[in-house]
């Protein structure tokens, strides 16, 4: 075994063994003991009496490589924790074609819900950690790399999306330690309410130093687009529109100079299969005296939309030193360059009803005309994509997805630092007090450019927006931590400590319009005007004092208790201080001798309970919500001041009492381990944007207050198990599975409903007594048979008939009834619309399998989720009777008294039989999924064919992602969120790209 | 031997102290950069970039600055910087859509509105986030008195409560039956005319339209005596209200109501007994002799009653911009609509042959005409006209015409349309009969006034049915003033928080 430290036992004499495991040492003269120690093993101590060769067998120690939890500022031993928290092994992470970490984490972990909401690369997933646990503010977990918060969510400011998290490469992680409830996260306070992510990045063991390559490459696809109609189906379907209002056709075929038909797949112009390539790096070690871990990392990843690319070149130093016996420095640095670069996808939070934007260029342009004209010229009418041969009354106003993807350009760079440097004093045994200062710089350079051709610059005659945004965050912490065991049963943990923070977040730029010259496509070229655009500086901070204290007796009977005061400076004087804690018991019950002594300590090797509770918060309310404000602006060219804020001088934290009940079960020495939770999050004194009458003219309508509750209570299930085991073939497995069920129960403005905006539409609602966000839609009742026309149910419960043929004063007739054929009020839509079903989904989880047989591996990685409705948006759009394209399910639309159909009449100009102009149940679905997510299958060369080359380990595998989804729902991919992490308005799949399918080969290679 | 122990033993020694120096700089460097960081004002932090409340009505510039942000707030593009205007032209038979899109007015063209489409809730929240700001501002400047003379406080709460009653007018024009239809018994909406700055008083019932009207005349009467007679610069006289602009915006607000004698009786205060026509007292204010001017000049000329100013560091903002609306692309506009060949378009005066000057603000793209007044280029900085002195006159004339006096109604007509064609002779059957001279003041109103928000009003306020339009593609039809589309629904939003309101 190489890397074994010897020591002359009682002087500083010592060597390491070689590569082979041999070694050779001075003994001096009067010593005659030898100390051999290696991390992770038990260090052993020989006597060398008259022999030269002394052959030891390191034996591992269980004890120490006992799994261990990275709490808050502090270690745990996995067996003493009685707090709910699951780990994550950066192992999880390893290969997957990922931007950041948290995309992986899907399935993994019970509790931990991950939706990627689309397939555009390095878009923040939804992230929800025991559910959603605010309504107005972020419920995005807290996420603390190497002791430092982190910067989370989108900071780019254009259209390519630039997830923060990815500035961190997967595969320097060691660990995720998720904590969940109180006990566990009560020592961050105020930020833990959404749960919190503590990540470890690598170190260096002990031992000689190691190399370890990581590298990829994949392909990576569009999956389940929907079915278009093609040119001739268009033609017909909507020549058949205009001719059910007595138009003749306007709709025709374009037929080129070589006689062959124009018929445009603009899948093919908005998508491609994109090409990545991925590459790790990392040099690891340690001697007794410093550790180190130096890594670099490369990723080059294309996605399946063209001009959708995602660049991240990486360093990291990770470095240990003991500088003494007693005092121990040491850093965690890692300076990262991400580049991003996409289209205006209509994917991102606010883009759905972009008309540039591709997902719905995709779907809505016609596919009788061409992208290019004959003679290589861009196939264009104005600002809009041309008409082909169609009658130039039914031109389209959409612009040429071909124009978007050659002549505009977005992306968004990050140059970002997150590093930090420790020192550590033991003061007496035990008692040790360590000061870390860390940073997280985040400089991002944002360049949009929209072409003078076609889209958002046309009007402008080319318009370029360059923005720079700087977000500093400096944290300092101070602990002092105190372990001892008295009377060598009762083991006592303890850390007090001291923290500040500070932020400031600052973003400056401008936009110039009307270029000099179609050359120009740049800021700095020559355009006619320049306005400041995406300004923006703010600050906030924290200051606290926390502590903790862990107590078990003889590892049998567990205490815990967590206390933090924080303080912010978003808060008016008097409110800024807030006290938060938690506290926790338990009791393994394994460990009485009344149980040792029992038959069923054969069986089950850990029977432990667990119950907690405790009060965290939630502060991300912005920098300066309690305070009025003027903003400063122009009348034409003179200044002006304007009310721009109400501010609440009363607002307080929101804060979240969450309770938690465990078991942990371990049978047949740990080969089986099941673990159950039942939680409870009661979440008061919620911080609502509380709606105000806009008649009041408040600005934006809404004061930050805190008002209104809600509750997310559920039961998390985990069982881990090795199936099969001998020889040749291991079958283990994690099978997890959360129920969760949360219920808004006050809102703000006695219970006014809050409506869910996707951008023009409101297809949510928030209303007491359901879960949040809730589908809110207008009740259709299928086609009439006789007419073809929509039947839409009103709000009195009567069913009425829509035909846009009709003048709009009769448009709605009533269907049945006394006054069947009479007009009716017309749908609105909202008040007719009514709470259909919830939007986040009640259960889901993952069942993760991993199979070896001799030097192969194979891995099933299957999640799933349901529950819940999804608002299929995009259908409407694909049913439109505008001059937009149609699905290819048109063609069973009604077209004959007594046909019995789902897809109305078509009428020309009709926006609101299918759903445009008011959403409705017809489009909506059930979510619920068995998604093959994850496959791969490895082979690992034997040593022998390694020879000496150096190399320890080679593993080859292939893998594919996202491969099979079992669902009922119509719609690309259930797994879908167009307003991302939107807390009011999830479940919307409107006018978005898909997911991807990725396929990859790859290497790993130790030495 | 010796010696090595020797120095091993000094080293050991050097070792000990120099852990135990360590140890203590460490400690002092803790103890020091702890006490140094724990600054008292940590968390006292402040915005850089805006004013608190408490200093907002500190100097005579920013009260100054916030009147100025009451008119900045009137000319929000959702308002009258651009698509309240748009909304009052597309609603009736002069326009056709051409570019079919929810969020440019397909829906309020075509009559399919509900009560979450995008401008009825934006352009009820633009109307009464201005009218809270004047409330505001109201109450601020009465709770600091002396920063200001009395005097100015009292032009400037004027100043305010023109903005206030402009913007209950015109969201009257749309949010509730005309006052012409049951002399306003109709509901009308929530009139808020106290500051509101807290979560309390969400709730509020609609006054009736006539109660509205009366809160609208009573600020335009206090407007009247508070403001200025003229002020210091052209750029002031025609941005900013002087009595005149607010004599101007009563007689609309008279004509809203059908209540001719009062246009005639204020009308008088700011147009000569005889021509040409002009104000005698305050601002000048006559027409252009050439109507180009009004929009192709400093937008500070006598017609400029009241002229919203735009610059490229304050423009309209996306898809809010006239030129955007209804100018040709090779104009740089957006064709969003273009104009109706059975509406006013098929009026002679847009004929071949016709030499009047107005036609010249027609342009074509192929087979079909747009409205070629606004024209700035993006991002469209064509000052909006709100009020123009011609209004004005044709307001005078109809009232007149009203009520009997057909020599002024004509000579204020012939005014109008003398400008752009000297030549012009009314013929006698247009204008021998009341009947014949109102139809043809009325229609004179849509040449000259196309494209400048009347045309809905016009229809409205005399309980015309909305006439039906349509080309090949796409149809609207009438809407007679007993359909629940003659009017806007009222906002879900309001709605939803206001438990007292009600639905139109």
């Amino acid at each position: 075994m190489p890397g074994v430290s010897i020591v002359v036992k009682g002087t500083t004499v010592g060597t390491l063994t070689s590569s082979t495991g041999t070694y050779s040492i001075r003994v001096p003269e009067g010593r005659n003991q030898l100390e051999f120690a290696f991390i992770g093993y038990v260090r052993q101590t020989v006597n060398i009496g008259g022999s030269n060769t002394i052959n030891i067998s390191m034996v591992s120690d269980q004890q120490q490589l006992g799994e261990v939890v990275v709490m808050g500022y502090g270690t745990q031993s996995k067996k003493d924790v009685t707090g709910s928290v699951v780990s994550v092994s950066g192992e999880k992470l390893k290969n997957q074609p990922i931007q950041s970490f948290e995309q992986a984490l899907a399935g993994k972990a019970a509790g931990v819900n991950i939706v990627m909401p689309n397939g555009v690369l390095n878009n923040p997933p939804v992230f929800r950690i025991r559910g959603f646990n605010s309504i107005s503010l972020s419920s995005y977990p807290l996420i603390v790399v190497d002791g430092i918060p982190v910067y989370t969510g989108d900071a780019s400011g254009t259209n390519a999306a630039g997830n923060a998290l990815g500035d961190i490469n997967p595969s320097d992680i060691e660990s995720i330690d998720i904590l969940k409830d109180a006990a566990a996260s009560a020592i961050y306070g105020s930020r833990a309410s959404n749960g919190v992510v503590v990540i470890t990045t690598k170190k260096g063991k002990q031992g000689a130093t190691k190399v370890n390559y990581e590298g990829w490459v994949g392909f990576n696809q569009a999956t389940n687009l929907p079915e278009l109609l093609d040119a001739q189906g268009y033609v017909n379907i909507k020549n058949e529109a205009l001719a059910n209002i007595g138009t003749p056709a306007r709709f025709f075929l374009q037929t080129l100079a070589d006689g062959s038909t124009v018929n445009t797949n603009w899948y093919d112009v908005a998508y491609r299969t994109g090409a990545s390539q991925n590459h790790a790096l990392n040099f690891s070690g340690a001697t007794d005296k410093t550790s180190y871990y130096i890594s670099v990392g490369f990723s080059d990843q294309e996605g399946f939309i063209r001009n959708n690319d995602f660049q991240r070149k990486i360093g990291r130093v990770n470095l240990d030193h003991k500088l003494t016996n007693r005092i121990k420095v040491g850093t965690n640095f890692s300076f990262t360059n991400t580049f991003n670069k996409a289209p205006n996808t209509g994917s991102l939070p606010g883009q759905a009803f972009s008309t540039v934007g591709l997902g719905r260029l995709a779907i809505v342009l016609p596919p009788n005309v061409p992208a290019y004209n004959p003679d290589g010229t861009y196939h264009m009418n104005g600002g809009a994509i041309g008409f082909g041969a169609n009658n130039p009354a039914v031109a389209s106003n959409y612009p040429n997805a071909e124009v978007l993807l050659q002549e505009d350009k977005f992306t968004s760079e990050n140059n970002r630092l997150i590093g930090n440097f420790y020192a550590s004093l033991d003061l007496v045994k035990g008692m040790v007090l360590k000061t870390s200062y860390g940073m997280d710089n985040l400089l991002t350079e944002n360049i949009s450019f929209a072409n003078r051709l076609q889209g958002d610059g046309f009007s402008p005659n080319g318009s370029a927006t360059n923005t720079y945004s700087r977000n500093n965050r400096w944290n300092w912490v101070n602990t002092l931590s105190y372990q001892t065991t008295l009377a060598s049963s009762h083991n006592i943990s303890t850390i007090a400590g001291y923290e500040e923070q500070s932020s400031i977040g600052s973003a400056w730029g401008a936009n110039r319009q009307n270029v000099s010259d179609p050359f120009i496509e740049v800021f700095q070229g020559g355009f006619g005007t320049i306005s400041p655009s995406g300004n923006g500086l703010g600050i906030n901070a924290f200051r606290s004092v926390f502590g903790n204290v862990n107590y078990d007796f003889n590892k049998r009977y567990f205490l815990a208790g967590s206390f933090r005061r924080d303080g912010y400076s978003g808060l008016a004087t008097g409110q800024k201080w807030g006290d938060f804690g938690g506290a926790s018991v338990g009791w393994d019950i394994s460990q009485e001798n009344f149980f040792k002594d029992s038959k069923l300590a054969d069986i089950i090797s850990q029977f432990k309970l667990r119950g907690s509770y405790g009060v965290v918060g939630n502060i991300n309310i912005g920098d300066f919500p309690a305070l009025s404000l003027y903003g400063t602006g122009l009348y034409g060219s003179v200044p002006s001041l304007g009310y721009s804020q109400a501010g609440n001088a009363d607002l307080r934290w929101e804060t979240s009492s969450k309770t938690d009940i465990g078991i942990n079960l371990a049978f047949l020495n740990g080969r089986i381990e099941f673990d159950a939770d039942y939680f409870y999050n009661d979440i008061d004194n919620l911080v609502q944007a509380a709606p105000q009458s806009p008649s009041k003219g408040i600005p934006g309508n809404s004061i930050t207050t805190n008002i209104g509750a809600m509750y997310n209570k559920g039961w998390e299930f985990t069982l881990n198990s090795t199936n099969i085991e001998n020889d040749k073939f291991r079958w283990s497995s994690n099978f997890n599975f959360s129920f969760i069920k949360n219920e808004v129960t006050s809102l703000a403005n006695n219970n006014a409903d809050l409506p869910g905006v996707t951008s023009l539409e409101t297809a949510n609602r928030t209303r007491v007594g359901y879960s949040l966000g809730q589908i809110f839609v207008v009740e259709t009742a299928g086609v009439d048979p006789a007419t073809g026309e929509r039947i839409f149910v009103n709000r009195n419960g009567q069913k009425v008939r829509f035909s846009f043929q009709r003048p709009a004063a009769s448009r709605y007739l009533f269907l049945e009834g006394a006054n069947a054929g009479l007009v009716a009020p017309a749908i609105d839509a909202v008040a007719d619309a009514r709470i259909w079903g919830n939007s986040i989904p009640t259960y889901y989880g993952g069942f993760d399998n991993n199979f070896k047989y001799s030097a192969f591996d194979l891995n099933l990685g299957i999640t799933f989720s349901g529950g819940n409705y999804i608002y299929y948006g995009t259908q409407a759009g694909l049913r439109d009777q505008r001059f937009w394209n149609n699905e290819a399910g048109m063609l069973r639309r009604w077209t004959a008294p007594g046909q019995t159909t789902d897809i109305p009449r078509v009428v020309y100009g009709d926006n609101t039989s299918n759903g445009s102009a008011v959403p409705m149940s017809a489009n909506v679905y059930k979510g619920d999924f068995v998604k093959l997510r994850n496959v791969s299958l490895g082979y690992t060369l034997p040593a022998k064919y390694l020879g000496k080359t150096g190399m320890s380990n080679v593993r080859l595998y292939g893998q594919a992602t996202n491969l099979i989804v079992i669902t009922k729902y119509e719609g690309s991919d259930p797994e879908v969120s167009v307003n991302g992490n939107s807390n009011l308005a999830p479940g919307v799949d409107r006018n978005s790209v898909p997911l991807g399918r990725t396929i990859t080969f790859g290497l790993n290679v130790g030495f | 031997m010796l010696d090595f122990n020797f120095n091993e033993f000094e080293m050991e020694n050097m070792k000990i102290n120099k852990v135990g120096g360590l140890r203590i700089f460490f400690v002092a460097l803790l103890l020091c950069t702890v006490s140094l960081s724990c600054k008292k004002d940590f968390l006292e932090t402040f915005p850089e970039t805006s004013l608190s409340d408490k200093t907002a009505f500190a100097t005579p510039d920013r009260i100054l600055g916030q009147i100025n942000g009451l008119y900045d707030g009137l000319k929000s593009g959702q308002h009258l910087g651009g698509r309240f205007l748009v909304y009052s032209d597309i609603r009736g038979e002069d326009f056709i859509v051409n570019k079919p899109n929810g969020v440019t007015g397909l829906d309020t063209w075509r009559h399919n509105l509900n009560s979450a489409t995008n401008e009825v809730v934006n352009l009820w929240n633009t109307a009464y986030s201005t009218i809270n700001q004047a409330n505001v501002f109201m109450k601020g400047i009465d709770d600091n008195p002396g920063v200001v003379s009395s005097a100015l406080a009292d032009q400037y709460r004027g100043e305010a409560k023109f903005t206030r009653a402009f913007c209950y007018f015109n969201l009257l024009q749309l949010y509730a039956k005309p006052y012409t239809m049951g002399n306003g018994s109709n509901p009308g909406l929530p009139l808020r005319i106290q500051a509101e700055t807290t979560s309390a008083n969400n709730d509020l019932a609609r006054s009736t339209v006539a109660q509205v009207y009366a809160q609208i005349l009573k600020d335009l009467d206090e407007a009247e005596a508070a403001v200025p007679s003229t002020y210091a610069t052209a750029a002031l006289n025609t941005s900013r209200a002087h009595k005149n602009t607010v004599i101007a915006l009563k007689t609309r607000v008279y004509l809203a109501m059908g209540n001719y004698p009062k246009v005639i009786e204020e009308s008088n205060k700011i147009i000569s007994a005889t021509a040409p026509f002009k104000s005698s007292t305050g601002v000048p204010m006559q027409l252009e002799a050439n109507i180009a001017t009004v929009y192709g000049g400093t937008y500070t000329g006598p017609e400029a009653v009241f002229f919203l100013p735009m610059t490229d560091l304050d423009p309209p903002g996306t898809q809010n911009q006239l030129a955007h609306y209804y100018t040709a692309q090779s104009a740089g506009g957006f064709e969003e609509f273009y104009l109706n060949p059975a509406g006013i378009f098929a009026n002679p005066v847009y004929a071949p042959g016709s030499t009047d000057a107005r036609k010249a603000f027609i342009i074509a793209n192929g087979t079909k005409n747009f409205v070629s007044k606004f024209k700035k280029p993006s991002p469209y900085t064509d000052y909006v006209p709100v009020i123009r002195y011609a209004e004005v006159l044709l307001n005078a004339a109809e009232a007149h015409a009203r009520g009997g006096n057909l020599v002024r109604g004509l000579a204020l007509l012939s005014e109008v349309r003398k400008r752009s064609n000297p030549a012009f002779v009314f013929p006698s059957a247009a204008v021998d009969t009341q009947t014949a001279l109102i139809n043809s003041i009325l229609t004179e109103r849509r040449i000259e006034l196309i494209a400048e928000g009347f045309r809905s009003f016009d229809l409205l306020r005399l309980g015309a049915t909305i006439p039906a339009k349509s080309d090949a593609t796409n149809v609207a039809q009438a809407v007679a003033p007993t359909s629940p589309a003659y009017i806007w629904p009222i906002s879900a939003q309001e709605l939803a928080n206001n438990k007292l309101m009600t639905p139109n």
